[in-house]
């Protein structure tokens, strides 16, 4: 019994410690930690900025135009997919017009796709600190615009998306919450089904929980008969 | 009720012409076994849980996913697509995705503590030698379809990961070219390799069943060991059903609980399950900025880095790995269990200890101090094994209690 | 000591409760797996396919694919909905009552029967042959003028199987004498707007 409860402990101890060496960010500023949440309302507006800034330039080719309306985490009606789709069928995916070739020579790189951008990176709240962190380079070196505090090496290729540079004010609040919806969209569309996956999953523990206590108390009686 | 089933005449008509009840009675139900057994023994059963979740995963994610390293648009590749498409439009693909990445973890988190028993307990020792053997099979079978398996997303950890341990292989002198190309089968990593990654990591498992039998069957011949450590009469067993049947299946509920938390509300295991960096399309001109196996193959790794010299390094990591079939006959004594023997129980559990401290370098970015620190577990490592003959000749053992 | 019979009770009690969690558990991991076989998301997507009819000019016939499978899609003209009667005797099936593949839950008025479709004008049909699958030619003029000996001398209009030689009209009905036992299958459709339909 001592031994289990010892190796409990010293298991329960490296758990944490992995938990927080893992958490710890790898280096590089603090990032900015926004509400991220996916409620309707949120992702529609993720959508619009997503459509109308992103796509200018990014892709997200793992979510068709069909799913906008599918999801019901999305939900938006046919016209609004019919007004943001224009000439591609429903079940394409969210395709930028820009080619790579011209991306290369406008810009020096490809911009990547942002299907699962939120799982490869330091999450959402990464994404929603670049947004913002389109700075001015205090060495000087690097040029207005490409100056970023969380890109790593803070040169980054893609022009400053929400004019966050040099801000007016009275926008500041505007262009906090086209981040922070554009975030939670991509964070969403990133795994689209970890709602679902987190309804089932209280469900499931439960089940197993009331499973071990009733094996518990199985194993309790069975081993009532040995002396042990 | 199973006592009315093994006597039903349909089990008669069946028994007759295969003996199925007779080796039912013999290796399960009234299979003897230690009544001092301890939750450190539930690891086997666990073991076997992890591999038939992994095997029943896997063929389902078989039916869908493609291994095809052939590029899409967006820097992706056919096989990336097929994983996003289980993701994504596959009823519950996300589940059975997500139950495969965490059992590989879970699979070698129990297999660490069921081969932590058995060195702490002596269970490989005489007459259990090759039974240890058969497990250090398995541990090596298991660490090759796992590298396999990692590839098969075309991410780029799975990419970088290939490209640094078959380059590994490659630095075997004299037949380490040869090798190399067998793997790649081509002159670097790309699409030859990841289909025959993938029908070995199919083949893999499935010899694996069939050494997890023989496995049991060399335990069956010799019977378990227990905590004490020392060879028990047949009074002190007990039938296997229904005490070990019900303490097996309390056990594999526990572990399902822990595991079923990983899968719906944690199943990139904080990053160490699924790394980030393979939520990125493999990429032959960009390597990631710090390139690490998955956190189960981060020990030996580790040793291989603490040796600046690469053949040395390989060759060290490959003795690292050979000299745990050796344990058998290193180890001199006659006392089996650490729990009388104060000096071996040192040396175990600074060699536990070395493990945990060289896997969590393997993982890290190499700094100086880290570099320094692998070394010194790596010395440890080795340590335990130069050092196991004279300890368990000469130690001072504590009283073995005749009976449990 | 407890006695016997109240352990009893409670061994088997705690057994049976195992046992039905137990099973209930494996038919709840066996949910997922069954499902995951079912047809996906994207496929299920892939179910239904829209089409535009203003696309097509009068006696224009395009063929699409539903379900990966032909669609005869046909814009009739007012001439050819006129010559659809007074050949009767010559069809095995004129009013689509021969199997149920061949009629349609939207077949509610007389003249949607024997026109088999829900407007007049559009023409939606499955374009596998019945007898065995080919897909027949569009022959639409009647007599022999455009098609020589391909056709019958009273050729009324319609497809003309190269396969077998089956014989349907321009509402897909089998002539006599063809191999083929039945009128074209019809295929689940309906109008989202006044020229574009819903196919599945």
């Amino acid at each position: 019994m001592k031994y289990t409860v010892l190796m409990g402990a010293l298991l329960g101890l490296v758990i944490l410690f992995i938990s927080a060496q893992a958490n710890a960010s790898e280096g590089g500023p603090e990032l900015k930690h926004p509400n991220i949440s996916m409620d309707r309302k949120t992702l529609q507006k993720g959508v619009e900025v997503f459509t109308e800034i992103c796509m200018g330039c990014h892709s997200a080719k793992y979510i068709t135009y069909r799913e906008l309306m599918d999801y019901p985490e999305i939900g938006l009606s046919r016209e609004a997919v019919d007004e943001l789709r224009g000439e591609n069928a429903l079940l394409t995916g969210l395709i930028t017009e820009l080619s790579p070739e011209d991306a290369k020579v406008s810009y020096g790189k490809v911009p990547p796709d942002l299907s699962v951008i939120t799982r490869s990176r330091a999450g959402p709240d990464y994404v929603y600190s670049l947004m913002l962190g389109f700075g001015h380079d205090p060495d000087g070196r690097i040029p207005d615009g490409h100056y970023n505090t969380y890109f790593p090496g803070r040169n980054i290729a893609m022009p400053d998306p929400l004019s966050w540079l040099d801000h007016d004010q009275e926008d500041e609040a505007d262009l906090k919450e086209q981040a922070r919806t554009v975030s939670s969209f991509l964070a969403f569309i990133a795994e689209p089904h970890q709602l679902q996956r987190q309804a089932i999953g209280r469900w499931v523990i439960l089940f197993l929980v009331l499973l071990s206590i009733v094996l518990y108390a199985l194993k309790r009686e069975v081993w009532k008969d040995i002396k042990h | 009720m199973i006592e009315r089933m093994l006597n039903s005449d349909l089990a008669k008509w069946l028994d007759d012409r295969s003996k199925i009840v007779q080796m039912t009675r013999a290796h399960l139900t009234d299979y003897p076994t230690p009544k001092n057994l301890n939750y450190m023994w539930s690891f086997g059963s666990l073991a076997l849980t992890v591999l038939i979740l992994q095997i029943l995963s896997g063929i389902f994610l078989s039916m869908f996913y493609k291994p095809s390293a052939v590029a899409t648009i967006g820097g992706y590749s056919v096989a990336f697509d097929s994983v996003e498409r289980i993701m994504r439009d596959i009823n519950f693909g996300w589940l059975i995705r997500y139950m495969h990445a965490v059992g590989a973890s879970a699979f070698f988190f129990v297999i660490y503590l069921h081969l932590g028993r058995g060195m702490y307990y002596g269970s490989y020792k005489k007459p259990r030698e090759l039974l240890w053997v058969i497990g250090v099979v398995i541990l090596l079978i298991m660490q090759g379809s796992a590298f396999f398996g990692y590839l098969l997303p075309w991410g780029q950890m799975s990419y970088w990961g290939a490209i640094v341990i078959t380059n590994l292989f490659g630095s075997i002198p004299v037949v380490g070219d040869f090798i190399l190309q067998l793997l790649r089968g081509g002159f670097g990593v790309g699409d030859p390799t990841i289909n025959r990654f993938f029908s070995l990591h199919f083949l893999l498992p499935l010899v694996l069943v069939a050494i997890v039998v023989i496995h049991i069957h060399a335990l069956h011949t010799v019977h378990s060991n227990n905590p004490e450590g020392i060879d028990i009469s047949k009074k002190d067993t007990i039938p296997f059903h229904p005490y070990f049947t019900v303490k097996d299946a309390l056990g594999v509920g526990i572990f399902l609980t822990i595991y079923a938390y990983f899968v719906f509300f944690n199943p990139t295991g904080w990053g160490l399950f699924i790394e980030p960096d393979n939520f990125s399309p493999a990429n032959g001109f960009q390597t990631p900025s710090h390139i690490a196996p998955v956190w189960y193959l981060t020990p030996w790794y580790s040793i291989l880095r603490a040796f600046p010299d690469k053949l040395i390094g390989v060759m060290a990591m490959g003795l690292s790995l050979g000299l745990l079939f050796l344990i058998p006959w290193l180890d001199r004594g006659t006392v089996r269990s650490a729990r009388y023997r104060p000096m071996y129980r040192k040396l175990v559990v600074l060699f536990f200890i070395a493990v945990l401290v060289l896997g969590y370098c393997g993982h890290s970015a190499p700094t100086e101090a880290l570099k320094l620190i692998g070394r010194i577990a790596t010395a440890v490592y080795f340590a335990f094994f130069i050092l196991l003959p004279f300890v368990s000749k000469h130690e001072k053992t504590l009283p073995v209690p005749k009976e449990i | 000591m407890a006695d016997n019979t109240v352990d009893s009770k409670r061994r088997n009690f705690l057994w049976g409760v195992a046992s039905g969690l137990g099973a209930v558990g494996a038919a709840g991991v066996a949910v997922p797996f069954v499902s995951s076989m079912m047809p996906a998301a994207d496929t299920l997507a892939a179910s239904t396919t829209e089409f535009d009819l203003s696309s097509l000019v009068p006696g224009q016939l395009v063929v699409i694919a539903w379900q990966g499978k032909p669609v005869f899609v046909v814009h009739r003209t007012p001439g050819i909905l006129k010559r659809l009667t007074g050949y009767e005797h010559k069809l095995k099936d004129p009013e689509s009552h021969a199997d149920p593949r061949v009629e349609a839950t939207w077949m509610k008025t007389s003249e949607q029967r024997l026109t088999r479709s829900i407007k007049p004008e559009y023409l939606v049909l499955n374009a596998a042959c019945t007898h065995l699958g080919c897909i027949p030619l569009f022959k639409p003029s009647p007599g022999r003028a455009e098609w020589g000996d391909s056709v019958p001398a009273d050729w009324p209009g319609g497809w003309h199987c190269p396969c077998h030689g089956s014989l349907y009209d321009l509402a897909g009905r089998v002539i006599d004498g063809s191999p083929a036992p039945f009128n074209l299958y019809t295929v689940p459709y309906k109008y989202l707007a006044d020229t574009k339909i819903l196919i599945g």
